[in-house]
Parts: structure tokens; C-alpha cells; sequence
């Protein structure tokens, strides 16, 4: 069997007799998109912004005091500076890679870019939660170094429980905040972009099949 | 942007606007549907009217918008249908013109290539639109050997729909 005769009646068949109008293109063409990468655009700057308010209110939080008390302060100051030099590079080359989009690329090149755009806040959010880990690690380090000062700052003297239960309860606490914290943000991101993207990656792999052919 | 580009824009996009109704048609299964990749289609064909420099024809440029809106762009799931019995929505045909065996051929023929995955579509609507492999490579992004194997397949695939056994 060949496709011929398909063909023909493809060839054949009549215009849309449903045609839109000029008028309706005019409006059309100035509505808005809701394009997928519009919103990996919009999510990214969500995602600039939550962490950067998240960052903004830590530093003015009564925790500062809390560093104070363990002579933190200048370090912590420091680190805030590198990491606001760190979002400006990361928002520079999410606009970057966001501009770089243009829809008469190839098919197969479009979606690398946008994978590309979407790459940048994956690192962002990634380079987020490891200096939260790194900080949360050092701090506990300085904190769990001297029992005198942790006992100051956390123990009010009204609870009557041994030094040793105290930290483990501490230590325990934290680490399953920690890991309730990062859970939920994995499970978060995989179904936002996994939703997203399904369709997208479903495609790339489809082009990408056969390649060795090149 | 000005009013003379913009009118322009509006006449060859009236003229041409049957090529986006046939990747409408391939890509979705409802009339809903249809007008709103329509509309992103629109949206992403004006926005990149002035990168659009008229040396290529308005309709070439208007394939590849079209398909990389359908395949990149679009947010809700192009995906395959598998039932059998899709309506035929998209064919508000003048059939007066048009012979009956031809009609349910290009009925069966929609129906085939919606069963299709995306990159198959397109390239078995390029096919079918004559363009040559050159140009459909460069439309994909892949090289005229790989499309030329690809292409094969879908064909192949296609045959299978439209004539199982």
C-alpha cells in the first residue's frame, strides 16, 4: 500500500471554511501567551523572588541575635554579600538563556534552550539548598562546640533535663526538619516541572533518537 | 511596531492562515482546542514579525512557527489519541467541490496522523505538504539523514493505522 492516494485527497482538500478574520488575528495576536516557556519564566522569577525574600527576612529575624551571641555576625555578613553577588550572575544568565529563545530555531535546538533556562534554576534552587546546608552545618558546628553557649541560647532554665538528652534532641530535631524541608522541596519541584516538561523531554528524546546517524 | 507592517502582517496572515488550521487540525481533537493553539500560534507569529525579514516566504516561515509552536510551545498535552472514532470537528468541509471517496480518505488520513506522536506528525505534515528534505531537516533541526530515516518510519507507522492487518 502507498500513501498516494492519501495524498491526493491531502492535496484536495478544500480551505477552512471556518476562516478567522482579520480583526480576530489583530486580537488574537495581542491576547496573551500562555506558552510553556512563559511559565518556566514566570516560575523561575517566582523562584528568584522566594529565595531572595526568604534571605531578606532571615537576615532581619530575632536568629541574627542568636549569631551574634556566637560572634557570627561578620561571617554571616560576609556570606550574604557573596551570595547576592551570586543571584545577580544567576538572574543575568537565566535573562540570557530566556532571550536566547527564538522560535525559528530548529525544533530540536528550541527545546535544548529551553531545557537551558529551565537548567539555570535547577542550579539556582540546588546552589540555595547546599549553602543552606553548608550554613546550617556550620553553625551547628560552632553551636555544638560549646555546651555553655548552647545551653545559654536554647535552654531556658525552667526545663529540668540532662545535658547530654538535651543535645541529641537538638541535634535530632534539626536533622529531621532538615530532611522534611528538603523532601518537600524535591517532591515540589518534581511534579511543577515534571508537569511541564513531559511533554517537552517526550519530544527531545523522539528527535534525538538515531542520532549516531549524523 | 507600525501600522503598515502591522496591516501587512494581517493580510499575509489572512491569506496563509489555512496552513495553521491544518496544524491545528493534526495537533488537537477539539474544536476548543484547536482555537487555542490557534491563538498561541498567532501570538508567537506576531511576536516574531519583525524578526521575520522577507527573505523567506511569509508561508515558509509560518510552517515552522506553526510546528514549533505544536511541538515546544504549546502547554497543553498534544498527545495521541487512541480511540478509534475521533470527531471529525475540523471538517467543516464545502463539499459540493469535493468528491465523497477523496472525503472520507482525508477523514481517515487526519484520523491516522492524530494517532501519531508529535515529531512523527510533523514530519509526515511536511511530507504531505511537499517540502523537501532539506527543509524539513532544518525545520527539525536534524540532519537530511536522520530525517530521511525518521521519515520513513512515520510513514510506515502511518500505513499501519490507515490499513491495519
Amino acid at each position: 500500500m502507498d500513501l498516494d492516494k492519501y495524498k491526493k485527497a491531502w492535496d484536495n482538500q478544500p480551505e477552512e471554511t471556518n476562516k478567522v478574520s482579520k480583526v480576530d488575528i489583530y486580537k488574537m495576536a495581542h491576547s496573551k501567551s500562555s506558552s510553556i516557556v512563559k511559565w518556566i519564566f514566570i516560575i523561575g522569577i517566582l523562584e528568584f523572588s522566594f529565595w531572595l525574600i526568604l534571605n531578606y527576612f532571615t537576615s532581619k529575624s530575632s536568629y541574627m541575635e542568636v549569631y551574634e551571641k556566637l560572634n557570627l555576625t561578620t561571617f554571616l555578613k560576609i556570606t550574604y554579600y557573596i551570595h547576592y553577588v551570586v543571584i545577580i550572575t544567576f538572574l543575568y544568565i537565566f535573562y540570557k538563556n530566556y532571550s536566547a529563545i527564538s522560535i525559528m530555531d530548529g525544533t530540536k535546538e528550541l527545546l535544548k534552550k529551553i531545557f537551558k533556562i529551565r537548567r539555570t534554576v535547577k542550579l539556582y534552587v540546588y546552589y540555595n539548598l547546599i549553602t543552606f546546608i553548608i550554613l546550617s552545618i556550620i553553625v551547628n558546628v560552632v553551636i555544638f562546640s560549646d555546651s555553655n553557649k548552647l545551653k545559654e541560647i536554647f535552654k531556658t532554665g525552667s526545663i529540668n533535663i540532662s545535658d547530654s538528652s538535651f543535645f541529641t534532641i537538638m541535634l535530632v530535631t534539626q536533622i529531621i526538619f532538615l530532611i522534611i524541608f528538603l523532601g518537600l522541596f524535591w517532591l515540589f519541584y518534581q511534579l511543577l516541572y515534571g508537569i511541564l516538561l513531559k511533554k517537552l523531554n517526550k519530544n527531545y528524546k523522539e528527535l534525538s533518537k538515531l542520532e549516531e546517524l549524523n | 511596531m507600525n501600522k503598515e507592517l502591522e496591516n501587512k502582517f494581517l493580510s499575509d496572515f489572512e491569506t496563509n492562515q489555512n496552513i495553521v488550521h491544518k496544524v491545528c487540525r493534526i495537533y488537537t481533537t477539539n474544536q476548543d482546542a484547536h482555537n487555542d493553539l490557534f491563538q498561541e500560534i498567532t501570538i508567537q507569529l506576531w511576536k516574531n514579525y519583525s524578526k521575520f525579514r522577507g527573505d523567506a516566504k511569509f508561508s515558509t516561515w509560518m510552517y515552522r512557527v506553526a510546528l514549533n509552536t505544536a511541538i515546544s510551545l504549546y502547554r497543553k498535552s498534544t498527545r495521541t489519541v487512541k480511540t478509534q472514532d475521533i470527531t471529525d470537528y475540523a471538517f467543516k468541509i464545502k463539499a459540493e467541490d469535493y468528491d465523497e471517496t477523496e472525503e472520507l480518505q482525508l477523514k481517515a488520513l487526519y484520523n491516522a496522523i492524530r494517532k501519531l506522536n508529535d515529531i512523527d506528525k510533523a514530519l509526515i505534515f511536511l511530507y504531505l505538504e511537499n517540502k523537501a528534505y532539506k527543509e524539513i531537516s532544518e525545520t527539525l533541526g536534524i540532519s537530511q539523514v536522520n530525517a530521511r530515516v525518521k521519515m520513513n518510519r512515520a510513514k510506515d507507522k502511518l500505513k499501519k493505522v490507515l490499513n491495519p492487518s
